[in-house]
Protein backbone atom coordinates (compact mmCIF):
# COMPACT_ATOMS: atom_id res chain seq x y z
CA UNK A 1 0.00 0.00 0.00
CA UNK A 2 1.32 3.63 -0.94
CA UNK A 3 1.21 6.14 1.44
CA UNK A 4 -1.02 8.77 0.49
CA UNK A 5 -0.09 12.58 1.05
CA UNK A 6 -1.90 14.08 3.69
CA UNK A 7 -3.49 16.96 1.21
CA UNK A 8 -4.73 13.47 -1.19
CA UNK A 9 -6.38 12.14 1.97
CA UNK A 10 -7.91 15.25 3.11
CA UNK A 11 -9.60 16.73 -0.44
CA UNK A 12 -12.81 14.34 0.61
CA UNK A 13 -12.83 15.79 3.39
CA UNK A 14 -12.27 19.62 2.39
CA UNK A 15 -15.23 18.75 -0.01
CA UNK A 16 -17.81 17.28 2.73
CA UNK A 17 -16.71 20.22 5.33
CA UNK A 18 -17.17 23.14 2.31
CA UNK A 19 -20.45 21.37 1.53
CA UNK A 20 -21.86 21.42 4.93
CA UNK A 21 -25.35 23.56 5.60
CA UNK A 22 -23.57 25.74 8.17
CA UNK A 23 -21.78 28.96 8.93
CA UNK A 24 -18.18 29.25 7.92
CA UNK A 25 -16.68 28.96 11.16
CA UNK A 26 -18.68 25.80 12.16
CA UNK A 27 -17.12 24.51 8.48
CA UNK A 28 -13.78 25.26 9.23
CA UNK A 29 -13.47 24.18 12.67
CA UNK A 30 -14.53 20.98 10.85
CA UNK A 31 -11.57 20.58 8.60
CA UNK A 32 -9.33 21.41 11.16
CA UNK A 33 -10.93 19.11 13.97
CA UNK A 34 -10.95 16.08 10.86
CA UNK A 35 -6.74 17.71 10.51
CA UNK A 36 -6.26 16.95 14.18
CA UNK A 37 -8.17 13.27 13.75
CA UNK A 38 -5.83 12.00 10.71
CA UNK A 39 -2.50 13.62 11.54
CA UNK A 40 -2.04 14.89 15.40
CA UNK A 41 1.85 15.57 14.13
CA UNK A 42 0.91 18.11 11.69
CA UNK A 43 -2.15 19.76 14.08
CA UNK A 44 0.29 20.06 16.51
CA UNK A 45 2.89 21.96 14.06
CA UNK A 46 0.47 24.23 13.42
CA UNK A 47 -0.58 25.27 16.70
CA UNK A 48 3.30 25.86 17.84
CA UNK A 49 3.50 28.17 14.15
CA UNK A 50 0.13 30.08 15.44
CA UNK A 51 1.91 30.31 18.75
CA UNK A 52 4.76 32.05 18.25
CA UNK A 53 3.33 34.23 15.70
CA UNK A 54 0.27 35.42 18.20
CA UNK A 55 3.76 35.98 20.72
CA UNK A 56 5.29 38.11 18.47
CA UNK A 57 1.64 39.87 17.63
CA UNK A 58 1.58 38.83 13.85
CA UNK A 59 -0.82 41.55 11.46
CA UNK A 60 -0.99 43.86 14.67
CA UNK A 61 0.74 46.86 12.56
CA UNK A 62 -2.21 46.40 10.09
CA UNK A 63 -4.26 49.07 8.78
CA UNK A 64 -7.05 49.46 11.66
CA UNK A 65 -10.43 50.64 11.68
CA UNK A 66 -10.45 54.68 11.04
CA UNK A 67 -7.04 54.54 9.20
CA UNK A 68 -6.96 54.18 5.34
CA UNK A 69 -6.22 51.19 3.59
CA UNK A 70 -2.83 51.19 1.38
CA UNK A 71 -3.32 52.03 -2.37
CA UNK A 72 -2.32 48.87 -4.47
CA UNK A 73 -1.79 48.09 -8.28
CA UNK A 74 -2.20 44.32 -8.81
CA UNK A 75 -2.58 41.96 -11.50
CA UNK A 76 -5.94 39.87 -10.84
CA UNK A 77 -6.18 36.05 -12.90
CA UNK A 78 -7.09 37.55 -16.25
CA UNK A 79 -4.20 40.07 -15.79
CA UNK A 80 -5.53 42.94 -16.31
CA UNK A 81 -4.34 45.94 -13.46
CA UNK A 82 -6.57 46.20 -10.48
CA UNK A 83 -6.14 49.03 -8.46
CA UNK A 84 -7.99 49.73 -5.21
CA UNK A 85 -9.62 53.00 -6.40
CA UNK A 86 -10.63 51.13 -9.10
CA UNK A 87 -12.96 48.89 -6.62
CA UNK A 88 -14.15 51.68 -4.36
CA UNK A 89 -15.23 53.34 -7.35
CA UNK A 90 -18.52 51.06 -7.45
CA UNK A 91 -18.58 51.20 -3.75
CA UNK A 92 -17.30 49.95 -0.45
CA UNK A 93 -15.49 46.56 -0.77
CA UNK A 94 -14.14 43.83 1.23
CA UNK A 95 -10.55 43.05 0.51
CA UNK A 96 -9.66 39.04 1.67
CA UNK A 97 -6.31 38.05 1.65
CA UNK A 98 -5.89 34.16 1.23
CA UNK A 99 -2.82 32.03 1.27
CA UNK A 100 -3.26 30.08 -1.96
CA UNK A 101 -5.37 27.83 -4.50
CA UNK A 102 -3.89 24.99 -2.83
CA UNK A 103 -4.83 25.75 0.98
CA UNK A 104 -8.19 23.96 2.28
CA UNK A 105 -9.57 26.61 4.40
CA UNK A 106 -8.98 29.65 1.32
CA UNK A 107 -10.87 27.25 -0.42
CA UNK A 108 -13.77 26.90 2.11
CA UNK A 109 -13.70 30.64 2.54
CA UNK A 110 -13.75 31.51 -1.14
CA UNK A 111 -16.40 29.59 -1.38
CA UNK A 112 -18.34 31.41 1.71
CA UNK A 113 -16.85 34.33 0.12
CA UNK A 114 -18.72 33.84 -3.54
CA UNK A 115 -21.99 33.32 -2.47
CA UNK A 116 -21.63 36.41 0.13
CA UNK A 117 -20.84 38.53 -2.99
CA UNK A 118 -24.14 36.88 -4.50
CA UNK A 119 -25.95 38.60 -1.55
CA UNK A 120 -24.36 41.97 -2.08
CA UNK A 121 -23.46 43.01 -5.44
CA UNK A 122 -26.58 44.31 -6.43
CA UNK A 123 -26.02 46.60 -3.57
CA UNK A 124 -23.02 48.26 -5.03
CA UNK A 125 -21.15 46.48 -2.20
CA UNK A 126 -17.99 44.06 -3.48
CA UNK A 127 -14.95 41.70 -2.89
CA UNK A 128 -12.06 41.35 -3.91
CA UNK A 129 -9.21 38.64 -2.50
CA UNK A 130 -5.84 38.73 -2.89
CA UNK A 131 -3.68 35.68 -3.13
CA UNK A 132 0.04 35.68 -3.11
CA UNK A 133 -0.43 32.90 -6.34
CA UNK A 134 0.32 33.40 -9.82
CA UNK A 135 -2.64 34.07 -12.54
CA UNK A 136 -2.98 30.59 -13.32
CA UNK A 137 -3.76 29.28 -10.24
CA UNK A 138 -5.70 32.41 -9.31
CA UNK A 139 -7.77 31.23 -12.06
CA UNK A 140 -8.04 27.74 -10.48
CA UNK A 141 -8.95 29.30 -6.92
CA UNK A 142 -11.45 31.56 -8.31
CA UNK A 143 -13.24 28.52 -10.48
CA UNK A 144 -12.94 26.02 -7.91
CA UNK A 145 -15.44 28.15 -6.10
CA UNK A 146 -17.26 29.78 -8.84
CA UNK A 147 -16.07 33.22 -7.65
CA UNK A 148 -17.35 35.79 -9.23
CA UNK A 149 -15.18 38.73 -8.13
CA UNK A 150 -11.52 39.28 -8.95
CA UNK A 151 -8.42 37.63 -7.25
CA UNK A 152 -5.82 39.57 -7.37
CA UNK A 153 -1.84 38.31 -7.44
CA UNK A 154 0.56 39.63 -5.27
CA UNK A 155 3.40 38.62 -6.15
CA UNK A 156 6.11 37.87 -3.16
CA UNK A 157 3.65 39.24 -1.04
CA UNK A 158 5.17 42.35 -1.45
CA UNK A 159 1.34 44.91 -0.63
CA UNK A 160 0.96 41.82 2.26
CA UNK A 161 4.34 42.70 3.42
CA UNK A 162 4.35 46.37 3.26
CA UNK A 163 1.11 46.16 5.40
CA UNK A 164 2.36 43.82 8.03
CA UNK A 165 0.58 40.74 6.81
CA UNK A 166 3.25 38.17 5.45
CA UNK A 167 5.03 36.02 8.00
CA UNK A 168 7.66 33.24 7.54
CA UNK A 169 5.98 29.36 7.68
CA UNK A 170 9.52 28.69 9.13
CA UNK A 171 11.61 25.15 8.59
CA UNK A 172 9.39 23.11 10.89
CA UNK A 173 6.10 23.60 9.02
CA UNK A 174 7.98 24.05 5.63
CA UNK A 175 8.71 20.28 5.50
CA UNK A 176 5.66 19.59 6.93
CA UNK A 177 3.98 21.05 4.07
CA UNK A 178 6.33 19.93 1.47
CA UNK A 179 5.62 15.90 2.62
CA UNK A 180 1.92 16.50 2.75
CA UNK A 181 2.02 17.94 -0.50
CA UNK A 182 1.29 21.38 0.31
CA UNK A 183 4.23 23.32 -2.13
CA UNK A 184 3.12 26.97 -2.37
CA UNK A 185 6.72 27.75 -4.29
CA UNK A 186 5.50 26.54 -7.22
CA UNK A 187 2.33 28.87 -7.10
CA UNK A 188 4.11 31.46 -5.91
CA UNK A 189 6.90 31.56 -8.14
CA UNK A 190 9.16 32.36 -5.31
CA UNK A 191 10.90 30.06 -2.85
CA UNK A 192 11.17 32.15 0.11
CA UNK A 193 7.99 30.60 2.07
CA UNK A 194 6.56 33.74 3.13
CA UNK A 195 3.05 33.66 3.34
CA UNK A 196 0.17 36.12 4.16
CA UNK A 197 -2.12 36.53 7.19
CA UNK A 198 -5.60 35.72 5.48
CA UNK A 199 -7.20 39.04 7.02
CA UNK A 200 -10.30 40.65 5.76
CA UNK A 201 -10.67 44.51 5.47
CA UNK A 202 -13.66 46.08 4.79
CA UNK A 203 -12.74 49.60 3.15
CA UNK A 204 -15.35 52.76 2.30
CA UNK A 205 -15.49 54.46 -0.53
CA UNK A 206 -13.13 56.87 0.93
CA UNK A 207 -10.58 54.43 1.61
CA UNK A 208 -11.00 53.94 5.50
CA UNK A 209 -10.86 51.08 7.19
CA UNK A 210 -14.62 50.23 8.44
CA UNK A 211 -13.62 46.65 10.07
CA UNK A 212 -11.11 44.08 10.17
CA UNK A 213 -10.55 40.80 11.22
CA UNK A 214 -6.81 39.18 11.16
CA UNK A 215 -5.69 36.62 13.06
CA UNK A 216 -2.58 34.95 12.78
CA UNK A 217 -4.30 31.59 13.27
CA UNK A 218 -5.04 30.75 9.58
CA UNK A 219 -7.90 28.34 10.62
CA UNK A 220 -9.50 31.39 11.57
CA UNK A 221 -11.55 33.64 9.50
CA UNK A 222 -13.75 36.99 9.31
CA UNK A 223 -17.23 35.46 9.68
CA UNK A 224 -19.64 36.52 6.90
CA UNK A 225 -22.03 37.22 8.66
CA UNK A 226 -19.93 39.81 10.25
CA UNK A 227 -18.20 40.71 6.89
CA UNK A 228 -22.03 41.49 5.41
CA UNK A 229 -23.15 44.04 7.96
CA UNK A 230 -19.68 45.99 7.80
CA UNK A 231 -20.33 45.93 3.65
CA UNK A 232 -23.41 47.01 4.42
CA UNK A 233 -23.14 49.77 7.05
CA UNK A 234 -20.17 51.23 5.08
CA UNK A 235 -20.06 53.88 2.47
CA UNK B 1 8.80 45.14 7.98
CA UNK B 2 10.88 47.71 10.81
CA UNK B 3 12.05 44.14 11.92
CA UNK B 4 13.52 43.46 8.88
CA UNK B 5 14.78 46.79 8.26
CA UNK B 6 16.69 46.95 11.79
CA UNK B 7 17.86 43.65 11.20
CA UNK B 8 19.63 44.72 7.89
CA UNK B 9 21.21 47.23 9.46
CA UNK B 10 22.40 45.36 12.19
CA UNK B 11 24.15 42.97 9.55
CA UNK B 12 25.57 46.22 8.11
CA UNK B 13 26.61 47.51 10.91
CA UNK B 14 27.32 44.43 13.22
CA UNK B 15 26.69 47.13 15.94
CA UNK B 16 23.67 47.43 17.70
CA UNK B 17 24.61 51.08 18.77
CA UNK B 18 24.94 51.59 15.58
CA UNK B 19 22.28 50.55 13.88
CA UNK B 20 19.67 52.09 16.51
CA UNK B 21 21.09 55.28 15.33
CA UNK B 22 21.09 54.31 11.76
CA UNK B 23 17.30 53.34 12.04
CA UNK B 24 16.69 56.50 13.99
CA UNK B 25 14.88 54.04 17.36
CA UNK B 26 15.96 53.69 20.54
CA UNK B 27 18.18 50.77 21.38
CA UNK B 28 15.93 48.86 23.17
CA UNK B 29 13.14 48.83 20.13
CA UNK B 30 15.99 47.64 17.66
CA UNK B 31 16.42 44.52 20.37
CA UNK B 32 12.94 43.82 20.85
CA UNK B 33 12.26 43.73 16.94
CA UNK B 34 14.85 41.54 16.51
CA UNK B 35 13.37 39.15 19.29
CA UNK B 36 10.35 39.39 17.52
CA UNK B 37 11.86 38.41 13.99
CA UNK B 38 13.97 35.72 15.69
CA UNK B 39 10.71 34.60 17.67
CA UNK B 40 9.47 34.23 14.01
CA UNK B 41 12.28 32.60 12.16
CA UNK B 42 12.29 30.11 14.93
CA UNK B 43 16.04 30.94 15.98
CA UNK B 44 18.72 33.52 17.29
CA UNK B 45 20.11 35.65 14.16
CA UNK B 46 22.36 37.65 15.86
CA UNK B 47 25.38 36.79 18.87
CA UNK B 48 25.24 39.65 20.63
CA UNK B 49 28.88 40.92 21.94
CA UNK B 50 29.81 44.45 23.33
CA UNK B 51 31.02 46.58 20.77
CA UNK B 52 30.98 43.79 17.59
CA UNK B 53 27.54 41.80 17.21
CA UNK B 54 27.89 38.70 14.19
CA UNK B 55 25.16 36.54 12.18
CA UNK B 56 24.53 33.34 13.78
CA UNK B 57 24.47 30.36 10.54
CA UNK B 58 20.93 31.00 10.50
CA UNK B 59 21.34 35.09 10.34
CA UNK B 60 23.85 34.34 7.56
CA UNK B 61 21.33 31.78 6.20
CA UNK B 62 17.59 34.13 6.31
CA UNK B 63 19.97 37.03 5.38
CA UNK B 64 19.55 37.22 1.12
CA UNK B 65 15.78 35.97 1.73
CA UNK B 66 15.34 38.81 4.28
CA UNK B 67 16.54 41.56 2.28
CA UNK B 68 14.92 40.94 -0.49
CA UNK B 69 11.42 40.72 1.43
CA UNK B 70 12.15 44.12 2.62
CA UNK B 71 13.32 45.54 -0.92
CA UNK B 72 9.77 43.87 -2.49
CA UNK B 73 8.09 45.66 0.89
CA UNK B 74 9.42 48.76 0.11
CA UNK B 75 8.41 48.61 -3.85
CA UNK B 76 4.89 48.43 -2.72
CA UNK B 77 4.90 51.32 -0.71
CA UNK B 78 6.53 53.29 -3.54
CA UNK B 79 3.71 51.87 -5.75
CA UNK B 80 0.83 53.05 -2.97
CA UNK B 81 2.58 56.25 -2.68
CA UNK B 82 2.75 56.93 -6.70
CA UNK B 83 -1.02 55.53 -7.74
CA UNK B 84 -1.87 59.48 -8.48
CA UNK B 85 -4.12 59.67 -12.01
CA UNK B 86 -2.02 60.85 -14.84
CA UNK B 87 1.67 61.56 -12.98
CA UNK B 88 3.93 60.32 -15.33
CA UNK B 89 5.57 56.85 -14.82
CA UNK B 90 8.92 56.58 -16.78
CA UNK B 91 10.19 52.86 -17.62
CA UNK B 92 13.25 51.66 -19.41
CA UNK B 93 13.28 48.14 -20.86
CA UNK B 94 15.91 46.35 -22.71
CA UNK B 95 15.24 43.52 -24.59
CA UNK B 96 17.76 41.29 -26.20
CA UNK B 97 17.56 41.27 -30.14
CA UNK B 98 16.52 37.75 -30.64
CA UNK B 99 13.75 38.07 -28.57
CA UNK B 100 10.09 38.73 -30.32
CA UNK B 101 8.66 41.77 -28.87
CA UNK B 102 4.65 40.32 -29.44
CA UNK B 103 4.12 38.09 -26.78
CA UNK B 104 4.79 41.70 -24.56
CA UNK B 105 2.71 44.11 -25.94
CA UNK B 106 -0.16 43.25 -24.38
CA UNK B 107 1.12 43.52 -20.98
CA UNK B 108 3.03 47.03 -22.33
CA UNK B 109 -0.66 48.31 -23.48
CA UNK B 110 -2.50 47.15 -20.14
CA UNK B 111 0.64 48.90 -18.60
CA UNK B 112 -0.50 51.91 -20.56
CA UNK B 113 -3.84 51.88 -19.34
CA UNK B 114 -3.59 51.54 -15.76
CA UNK B 115 -0.72 54.57 -15.82
CA UNK B 116 -1.79 56.45 -18.38
CA UNK B 117 1.73 58.51 -17.90
CA UNK B 118 3.45 56.08 -18.80
CA UNK B 119 7.16 57.11 -20.65
CA UNK B 120 8.32 53.88 -22.36
CA UNK B 121 12.18 53.62 -23.77
CA UNK B 122 12.56 50.45 -25.27
CA UNK B 123 16.08 49.59 -25.89
CA UNK B 124 17.66 46.67 -27.84
CA UNK B 125 20.71 45.14 -28.12
CA UNK B 126 22.95 41.55 -27.89
CA UNK B 127 23.01 39.98 -24.60
CA UNK B 128 26.10 41.81 -23.44
CA UNK B 129 24.58 45.21 -24.20
CA UNK B 130 21.22 44.26 -22.01
CA UNK B 131 23.67 43.23 -19.43
CA UNK B 132 25.45 46.60 -19.57
CA UNK B 133 22.31 48.41 -19.73
CA UNK B 134 21.01 47.09 -16.51
CA UNK B 135 24.35 47.46 -15.00
CA UNK B 136 24.66 50.86 -15.41
CA UNK B 137 21.49 51.48 -14.67
CA UNK B 138 20.57 52.33 -17.96
CA UNK B 139 17.36 49.60 -18.05
CA UNK B 140 15.39 49.43 -14.75
CA UNK B 141 14.30 45.73 -16.57
CA UNK B 142 15.24 43.39 -19.26
CA UNK B 143 14.22 40.44 -21.08
CA UNK B 144 16.57 38.44 -22.81
CA UNK B 145 17.84 34.27 -22.67
CA UNK B 146 20.74 33.46 -20.62
CA UNK B 147 22.61 36.70 -19.74
CA UNK B 148 25.94 34.22 -19.50
CA UNK B 149 27.41 36.65 -17.24
CA UNK B 150 27.41 36.28 -13.23
CA UNK B 151 26.97 39.02 -11.35
CA UNK B 152 25.66 38.32 -7.67
CA UNK B 153 22.86 41.72 -8.41
CA UNK B 154 21.47 40.41 -11.21
CA UNK B 155 17.86 38.86 -10.24
CA UNK B 156 16.57 36.46 -13.17
CA UNK B 157 12.67 35.70 -12.79
CA UNK B 158 12.27 32.53 -15.52
CA UNK B 159 9.12 33.31 -17.97
CA UNK B 160 9.39 30.81 -20.45
CA UNK B 161 10.66 28.53 -22.94
CA UNK B 162 11.77 28.48 -26.47
CA UNK B 163 12.52 25.26 -28.52
CA UNK B 164 14.59 25.75 -31.47
CA UNK B 165 13.59 24.79 -34.79
CA UNK B 166 14.77 24.48 -38.26
CA UNK B 167 13.18 27.63 -40.41
CA UNK B 168 12.86 27.57 -43.93
CA UNK B 169 11.87 29.84 -46.50
CA UNK B 170 7.61 28.56 -48.07
CA UNK B 171 9.94 28.08 -51.21
CA UNK B 172 13.24 25.40 -50.29
CA UNK B 173 13.00 22.24 -50.83
CA UNK B 174 12.73 20.87 -47.28
CA UNK B 175 9.53 23.60 -46.50
CA UNK B 176 6.95 20.86 -47.03
CA UNK B 177 8.34 18.41 -44.23
CA UNK B 178 7.53 18.19 -40.89
CA UNK B 179 10.85 17.08 -39.39
CA UNK B 180 14.21 16.91 -40.84
CA UNK B 181 17.57 15.62 -39.63
CA UNK B 182 20.88 16.83 -39.53
CA UNK B 183 21.56 14.73 -42.54
CA UNK B 184 19.38 17.14 -44.37
CA UNK B 185 21.36 19.69 -43.56
CA UNK B 186 24.79 18.76 -45.43
CA UNK B 187 24.26 20.63 -48.52
CA UNK B 188 22.47 23.88 -46.73
CA UNK B 189 23.73 27.52 -45.96
CA UNK B 190 23.45 27.78 -42.68
CA UNK B 191 22.37 31.49 -41.27
CA UNK B 192 24.15 32.29 -38.00
CA UNK B 193 23.15 35.18 -35.83
CA UNK B 194 26.39 35.94 -34.84
CA UNK B 195 25.00 37.64 -31.84
CA UNK B 196 22.28 35.34 -30.38
CA UNK B 197 22.72 34.44 -26.89
CA UNK B 198 22.53 31.20 -27.84
CA UNK B 199 24.96 30.97 -30.98
CA UNK B 200 28.06 29.10 -28.62
CA UNK B 201 25.03 26.25 -27.67
CA UNK B 202 23.74 26.25 -31.16
CA UNK B 203 27.52 25.64 -32.81
CA UNK B 204 28.37 23.08 -30.41
CA UNK B 205 25.23 21.07 -31.34
CA UNK B 206 25.78 21.12 -34.81
CA UNK B 207 29.06 20.19 -34.18
CA UNK B 208 28.27 17.51 -32.27
CA UNK B 209 25.66 15.90 -35.48
CA UNK B 210 28.82 15.92 -37.16
CA UNK B 211 27.71 19.32 -39.54
CA UNK B 212 31.29 21.03 -39.21
CA UNK B 213 32.40 22.98 -41.78
CA UNK B 214 28.84 23.84 -43.16
CA UNK B 215 28.96 26.68 -45.34
CA UNK B 216 27.34 29.81 -42.92
CA UNK B 217 26.30 32.84 -43.72
CA UNK B 218 26.83 35.33 -40.75
CA UNK B 219 24.36 38.11 -39.74
CA UNK B 220 23.81 40.65 -36.85
CA UNK B 221 20.61 41.28 -36.22
CA UNK B 222 17.56 39.08 -36.56
CA UNK B 223 15.71 41.32 -38.92
CA UNK B 224 18.31 40.43 -41.37
CA UNK B 225 18.32 37.02 -39.91
CA UNK B 226 14.57 37.20 -41.55
CA UNK B 227 15.07 38.82 -44.36
CA UNK B 228 17.54 36.28 -45.94
CA UNK B 229 15.31 33.64 -44.58
CA UNK B 230 12.79 34.46 -46.75
CA UNK B 231 14.75 35.56 -49.91
CA UNK B 232 15.89 32.14 -49.72
CA UNK B 233 19.90 32.65 -49.03
CA UNK B 234 19.24 29.70 -46.31
CA UNK B 235 18.52 27.78 -43.41
CA UNK B 236 18.65 28.72 -39.97
CA UNK B 237 18.46 27.11 -36.80
CA UNK B 238 16.46 29.26 -33.95
CA UNK B 239 14.02 30.18 -31.36
CA UNK B 240 10.52 30.19 -32.88
CA UNK B 241 8.11 30.11 -29.83
CA UNK B 242 7.03 33.96 -29.95
CA UNK B 243 8.44 34.92 -32.99
CA UNK B 244 6.82 35.68 -36.52
CA UNK B 245 7.16 33.58 -39.02
CA UNK B 246 4.88 34.84 -42.17
CA UNK B 247 6.20 33.54 -45.19
CA UNK B 248 8.36 31.05 -43.71
CA UNK B 249 8.23 27.29 -42.36
CA UNK B 250 8.94 25.60 -38.84
CA UNK B 251 10.39 22.07 -39.02
CA UNK B 252 11.52 20.04 -36.44
CA UNK B 253 14.91 19.05 -36.18
CA UNK B 254 14.91 15.90 -34.73
CA UNK B 255 17.64 15.06 -32.02
CA UNK B 256 18.52 19.18 -31.74
CA UNK B 257 16.66 19.49 -28.28
CA UNK B 258 18.05 22.97 -27.79
CA UNK B 259 15.46 25.63 -26.38
CA UNK B 260 16.17 28.78 -24.41
CA UNK B 261 14.99 30.31 -21.42
CA UNK B 262 13.65 33.60 -21.41
CA UNK B 263 13.80 35.87 -18.25
CA UNK B 264 13.14 39.16 -17.05
CA UNK B 265 16.21 40.47 -15.01
CA UNK B 266 16.54 43.20 -12.53
CA UNK B 267 19.28 44.63 -10.37
CA UNK B 268 18.92 43.91 -6.57
CA UNK B 269 19.28 46.78 -4.30
CA UNK B 270 17.70 49.07 -6.63
CA UNK B 271 14.79 50.96 -5.65
CA UNK B 272 11.89 49.92 -8.57
CA UNK B 273 9.34 52.73 -9.71
CA UNK B 274 5.75 51.92 -10.04
CA UNK B 275 5.90 50.80 -13.58
CA UNK B 276 9.09 48.95 -13.78
CA UNK B 277 7.47 47.26 -10.27
CA UNK B 278 4.24 46.63 -11.89
CA UNK B 279 5.17 45.53 -15.36
CA UNK B 280 7.97 42.89 -13.83
CA UNK B 281 4.91 41.62 -11.53
CA UNK B 282 2.77 41.30 -14.37
CA UNK B 283 5.38 39.58 -16.30
CA UNK B 284 5.96 37.11 -13.43
CA UNK B 285 2.42 36.29 -12.86
CA UNK B 286 1.14 35.86 -16.13
CA UNK B 287 0.39 32.41 -17.58
CA UNK B 288 2.69 32.32 -20.43
CA UNK B 289 1.05 30.04 -23.34
CA UNK B 290 4.34 28.01 -23.94
CA UNK B 291 5.07 28.15 -20.04
CA UNK B 292 6.41 24.65 -18.78
CA UNK B 293 5.56 24.82 -15.41
CA UNK B 294 3.67 22.44 -13.84
CA UNK B 295 0.03 22.28 -13.45
CA UNK B 296 -2.26 23.42 -10.06
CA UNK B 297 -1.46 20.82 -7.59
CA UNK B 298 -5.16 19.18 -7.04
CA UNK B 299 -5.26 16.98 -4.72
CA UNK B 300 -7.69 13.69 -5.46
Amino acid sequence: MTERALSDVLEAVFVRCRDLEAPLEDRLKAFTDEVRRLDPDFAATVDALVGRLAEIDAGATAPKVGEPMPRFLLPDEQGRLVRLDDLLGEGPVAIAFHRGHWCPYCRINIDALARAEGEVAAEHRHIAAIVPDRQRFAIWLKSDAKAPFPVLTDMDNGYAMSIGLAISVGDKMKHMMVSSRWDPSVSQGSDNWMLPIPATFIVGTDGIVRARFVDPDYRMRMAIEDLLAALRSAN
Amino acid sequence: MHQIRYFLAVSETLNLTKAAERCNVAQPSLTRAIKALETELGGELLRRERSLSHLTELGQRVLPMLRQCYETALTAKIVAASIRKGETAPLSLAISQTVALRPFTPKLRELSRALPGLQLKLLRGSVSEVAEYLKSGVAELAIAGPLGEAWSRFDAFPLFEERFHLVVSRTHRLARRTSAEFKDLAAETLLIHTRCEMVEALKSRLEANGILDTAAHQVATQEDLLALLKANLGVAIIPVGAMETNGLQRILLKSLNLARRVSVFTVAGRPRAIACATLLNMLRAADWDFDSATEPQRAH
